[in-house]
């Protein structure tokens, strides 16, 4: 929904420009963390540096956001539904450089893995990547649209997450006691796991923050609730 | 075009009182009410400032009006203590309950009315001719009390209630216009408290002070509402968000919505409230 015109332009200004730098952050940290999937994947050691390098832009980015969040809470003192978008956004970057930082640590383990022989095992890694992109996608759509179904519809999906994330390790460390020589690469495979259940746990604080920046409800800490209105 | 021509604020908000508006739910009304407000419509000739209010002031409490100019909030201010039939033309209909008693009874002086219900204006307004003493204790004199020493009493009591009393302890019998703008509005405050009201109603009473004057009283507010009923207008939103417990908006005479400050001003349930609030009109 398109909100009638502020009577100081330069606020409307200001708040356009705050999302446009959250959504910016959102594609870049969308961007890292295919390219440091891709590099584990495809052992390209190319696409992990550039993950890598980009956090830089995205950490810039964050500064910003919080900067320009705070400026607009100085000059204009914003309340009910402007307050909470500010706000939203500037708790939004925190969580988006979270992700990226994650991306950055599945890229650096992609380096290290890619050292070694491949193991047929990162396909355990597949399913989470794709549970958690999708957590990570729809977070920020209920965002944009202000879409507290889609948001409360996310949160109960980080259950399966770490479900996923459990299997996996299981089964990893199984591996480890049958294969010890490549013991290293299982474990590396082990944290980029964990770095996917935590894109989970971020895209999660992201949905929660949708939330209450379209309907000023807290949901955060009711995921059993939330699970079964959902499901 | 047409479509845009549709939504101004006047009829959204015509059409929303044909529909008729949802009542807050009762968590979210005051507990204990000192002002019981039903149907009040009041009149000043043929121009209807306030249409069918129902309204209730929680005790003990700040309540803030907010709403733009002419949308009936100091009218609205003013029939809690009959101040508005001061007025010529004046014709008011509907109930005004001050703790469960009728205060528009044909029985009921508005002298009286207007001692357990007290009023501090925009403007300060001590009594040019007297000094800072007999400006806070006209009001009892008035009544009739002549009692130096409970006079006495009273005027350090309230001087010192107003956060006052060590700013002018030693100029007592200075002129009241002698004092600073933020000082003579406490003045009046002071007064006002002399004849230990029930209820004080303020009417955007920082508006023509400075940021530390305006600190001064809004601090008195926060400390004089664990003892009195405080209704206020406002403009300022960001004062109505800091000193109140409950909130009304008020547009085009009609009470749009009521409810506890927090809820007004993080997630208001009207669409009128929003945009006034968030300067999207007004």
């Amino acid at each position: 929904m398109i909100a009638p015109k502020h009577i100081l332009g330069t606020f409307d200004e200001s708040l356009a420009a705050l999302r446009n730098n959250v959504l910016m952050m959102a594609g870049l940290t969308e961007r890292s963390l295919e390219r440091a999937i891709k590099g584990l994947f495809d052992r390209n050691d190319e696409l992990c540096a550039a993950t890598i390098a980009d956090d830089e832009e995205i950490d810039q980015l964050e500064k910003q956001i919080d900067k320009d969040g705070v400026d607009i809470l100085l000059r204009f003192q914003p309340v009910a539904s402007d307050l909470r978008r500010v706000v939203s956004a500037m708790k939004l970057s925190s969580n988006l450089e979270r992700i990226a930082d994650q991306a950055t640590t599945i890229a650096r383990r992609g380096r290290k893995l890619n050292r070694h022989p491949p193991l047929a095992e990162v396909e355990l890694i597949k399913p989470m990547y794709e549970h958690a992109m999708s957590m990570f996608k729809d977070s920020m759509d209920a965002f944009v649209r202000e879409d507290v179904k889609l948001g409360c519809e996310v949160v109960g999906r980080d259950e399966k997450l770490d479900d996923l994330n459990q299997d996996a390790s299981h089964k990893l460390v199984e591996r480890m006691a049958q294969d010890p020589d490549q013991l290293r690469g299982y474990l590396n495979l082990i944290f980029v796991g964990r770095c996917l259940e935590r894109v989970g746990d971020h895209a999660t604080n992201i949905a929660e923050d949708a939330v209450y920046a379209a309907n000023a409800e807290d949901i955060r800490h009711q995921s059993q609730t939330i699970a079964a209105t959902t499901s | 075009m047409e479509n845009l021509v549709m939504e101004t604020p006047e009829q959204t908000v015509l059409e929303r009182l044909e529909k008729g508006a949802a009542p807050p739910p009762e968590a979210e009304l005051p507990p204990v009410r000192t002002f019981e407000v039903k149907n009040m419509s009041i009149w000043y000739g043929e121009k209807r400032a306030i249409d069918k209010v129902t309204l209730d002031i929680a005790s003990k409490a700040v309540t803030a009006i907010i709403g733009p100019s002419g949308c009936g909030k100091s009218t609205f201010l003013r029939a809690l203590n009959r101040m508005h039939e001061l007025t010529p033309r004046t014709r008011m209909e509907g109930t005004v309950l001050l703790n469960g008693k009728d205060l528009y009874a044909s029985t009921i002086d508005p002298a009286i009315v207007r001692r357990r219900v007290g009023m501090v204006f925009q403007k300060s307004n001590p009594f040019p001719t007297m000094t800072v003493g007999e400006n806070v204790v006209i009001g009892l004199r008035l009544n009739g009390v002549r009692n130096q020493k409970l006079l006495n009493e009273r005027l350090e009591k309230s001087l010192r209630m107003a956060a006052l009393w060590d700013e002018v302890k030693d100029d007592l019998h200075k002129p009241g216009t002698s004092l600073s703008g933020g000082q003579q509005q406490r003045l009046c405050i002071a007064r006002a408290l002399a004849v230990e009201p029930e209820v004080i109603l303020m009417d955007e009473p920082c508006s023509a002070l400075d940021p530390i004057a305006t600190a001064k009283i809004e601090e008195l507010i926060y400390e004089l509402k664990s003892k009195y009923t405080i209704v206020t207008v406002t403009h300022n939103m960001q004062q109505a968000g800091r000193i109140s417990d409950y909130t009304a908006f008020f547009y085009l005479g009609r009470l749009i919505e009521f409810g506890p400050t927090t809820k007004i001003f993080t997630n208001p349930s009207e669409k009128q409230t929003e945009d006034y609030i968030t300067g999207r009109f007004g």
